[in-house]
């Protein structure tokens, strides 16, 4: 009886494993093909620099593409996360220019970017504005607020150690060469990297292992369901919604850092991406279905393909049609098997 | 128990509730008890407000005006949680799943079992979850699949067991048997019997006289938002309760059942 009962269990697991296994597969298929085949195309593709490349590249998408994951699971979609990247970088900026130490600035960024998703998650819950006109309107008052404070113009020479977090890398080997200049022996992992990593990780335990996460899906799933069940539904979203914008303050801060400079253009149409990479990692816009692993992989296929494309000499419209057709056939797929 | 006892405390008490809807009334007036161990099915028209009644002492909206008393107790229930914390557990007629879910999540959903880190103790969950539903249902096995996998009948019995796992006092069931087949609706009369010998009180909205003649101790039919007749099941026949439902009365020159075979 209890050998059954375990040997069911494990068949049920296996089952389990094996549907959601087989988007993770194909997706982390495609990951590799493209990889081979750029490497093709290219030998300088496959060099250590240009991984690094991409993985500092892919940090800021991934990074909004966790926090896309969790307002996407609820069933909502966040169009504000590239604008309030900006907004966050310049007010970041700002605070290092008028002589705050960097740790603290960056500290007040990332809660710059909370807010603006609180504020997108009371306008959602309290004011019943649907997620895609509520950041609709986010996206312009993020963008506008942020122009609005530098007049448009990037905030520039804002010191070294404004740069470490998006420039700096641990375990990084410089010898002293022999003709005096320092040679890199070993890059090291870039910081924005490490902090995808351990985002990343934390984003899958609360998903998986916290009351908040079970809620998050509950949410998505069947939201009256979940209501009638106790679940605080308002609560939820507008926590899903915060931690998306803490997460796009925390990009735009490693994007800044990464230039050195406050840009309040930068990130337009970077939700964009973090949608794309999303859904590509098989999170379903209506809510309910969605994982972290799964995102980063999205977030790692769209970023290869772009450094890929680059290093190809593709031009950035060509680009813009590739990564177009890359989301829909991703879509496709996952619907294929769901019709199953 | 043909009449409810007297001087006994009711487990529930609805007083004078309403519920407007703008200018419409779904609830007009209504009050109602429910005594330990009782059934008592609630009928009427789709629209009569049973269901809205229903959920109002469920939590899941809040009355016009009106006072319910638990236990004797004036009660506040804003939210389905102040319900159950109540003891009162409904059992929806749309079951009301998360159906991305498993059966343990939806079971405990709300209510999830924490270690003491506060993580989800999700081996717990699907243990204690196996041995309810394996007393609903002996064949019940694929627990970890999504629970929009599976059959109406396995829904249903995931939404009955969401009901009685916890300490539940107060049952409200909405068309409990509507999805269910034959073997599974004798399941469920069994298990309302089973119920009803532990003390529990329960509400029991059906359309099916069978279920309420077979199960009900005592009815009450709702017509347009008011309570227009409630009576212990032996007091009536199935015409006149079709009478109640329909016309909103009782039809003329009634006299109750059992007074009738008496003479």
């Amino acid at each position: 009886m209890d050998l059954s009962l375990t040997s069911i269990r494990s068949k049920g697991k296996q089952l389990n494993m094996s549907a959601e296994m087989f988007h993770k597969l194909s997706a982390f298929l495609t990951l590799m093909i493209l990889i081979i085949v750029f490497a093709f195309g290219n030998a300088a593709f496959l060099s250590v620099n240009n991984g690094l490349t991409v993985l500092l590249q892919t940090s800021v998408i991934g990074l909004l593409g966790i926090g896309m994951t969790l307002v996407i699971i609820t069933g909502g979609i966040d169009l504000s996360v590239g604008s309030v990247l900006a907004l966050s970088g310049t007010v970041t900026g700002m605070l290092v220019k008028s002589g705050m130490p960097v740790v603290p600035a960056m500290l007040i960024g990332v809660l710059v970017g909370a807010a603006c998703g609180l504020f997108n998650g009371f306008v959602i819950t309290k004011m019943k504005i649907t997620p895609f006109v509520a950041t609709l309107g986010m996206m312009l008052i993020a963008r506008g607020v942020a122009l609005q404070l530098t007049g448009a113009a990037p905030i520039s020479r804002l010191g070294e150690a404004f740069g470490v977090l998006g420039n700096g890398a641990l375990f990084r080997v410089v010898e002293q060469g022999a003709n005096g200049f320092p040679r890199v022996v070993f890059p090291g992992i870039p910081y924005p990297a490490i902090l995808l990593v351990i985002v990343a990780l934390a984003g899958g335990y609360l998903l998986r292992r916290r009351r908040l996460g079970r809620h998050i899906y509950a949410t998505g799933s069947n939201e009256e369901a979940a209501r009638l069940a106790g679940v605080e539904v308002d609560r939820t979203k507008i926590t899903a919604y915060a931690l998306s914008g803490a997460l796009a303050g925390l990009a735009g801060i490693v994007l800044m850092s990464r230039l050195v400079t406050a840009q309040p253009n930068e990130g337009v149409m970077y939700e964009l991406d973090a949608i794309a990479a999303a859904v590509v990692g098989g999170a379903s816009l209506m809510g309910g279905v969605g994982n972290i692993s799964g995102t980063m992989l999205g977030a790692f296929i769209i970023g290869v393909l772009r450094n890929g494309l680059n290093m190809a000499g593709v031009s950035a419209f060509i680009q813009q049609i590739i990564i177009g057709f890359v989301v829909i056939l991703a879509v496709y797929i996952d619907q294929l098997r769901n019709r199953k | 128990m043909s009449s409810p006892p007297s001087g006994q405390t009711p487990l529930v008490e609805l007083v004078d509730i309403e519920k407007h809807f703008g200018g419409v009334r779904a609830v007009n007036g209504v009050s109602a008890d429910l005594y330990p161990g009782e059934v008592v099915g609630v009928l009427g028209h789709n629209g009569a407000g049973k269901s809205c009644l229903m959920r109002i002492l469920s939590g899941a909206m809040m009355p016009s005006h009106g006072q319910i008393r638990v236990r004797g107790e004036d009660a506040h229930i804003a939210s389905p949680h102040d319900a159950r914390d109540l003891g009162i557990e409904t059992i929806y007629q749309t079951l009301a799943l998360a159906d991305h879910l498993d059966a343990p999540s939806n079971l405990f959903l709300g209510r999830e079992l924490r270690t003491k880190f506060g993580n989800l103790d999700d081996k717990r969950m699907l243990e204690e979850a196996r041995k309810v539903l394996h007393t609903l249902n002996p064949n019940f096995t694929n627990l970890t699949d999504p629970v929009s996998s599976l059959s109406g009948g396995q829904r249903q019995v995931i939404a009955i067991a969401r009901a009685i796992y916890f300490d539940v006092k107060i049952l409200i069931m909405d068309e409990p048997t509507a999805a269910l087949g034959p073997s599974e609706t004798a399941m469920v009369a069994d298990l309302i019997r089973k119920l009803k010998a532990q003390g529990i009180g329960i509400f029991l909205v059906s359309h099916d006289m069978h279920d309420v003649f077979e199960l009900c101790d005592r009815i009450m039919v709702m017509n347009k938002g008011r309570n227009v007749g409630s009576h212990p099941i032996e007091e009536v026949s199935k015409d006149d309760v079709l009478s109640l439902i329909i016309k909103g009365g009782l039809p003329d020159n009634w006299v109750p059942r059992n007074r009738e075979v008496a003479q």
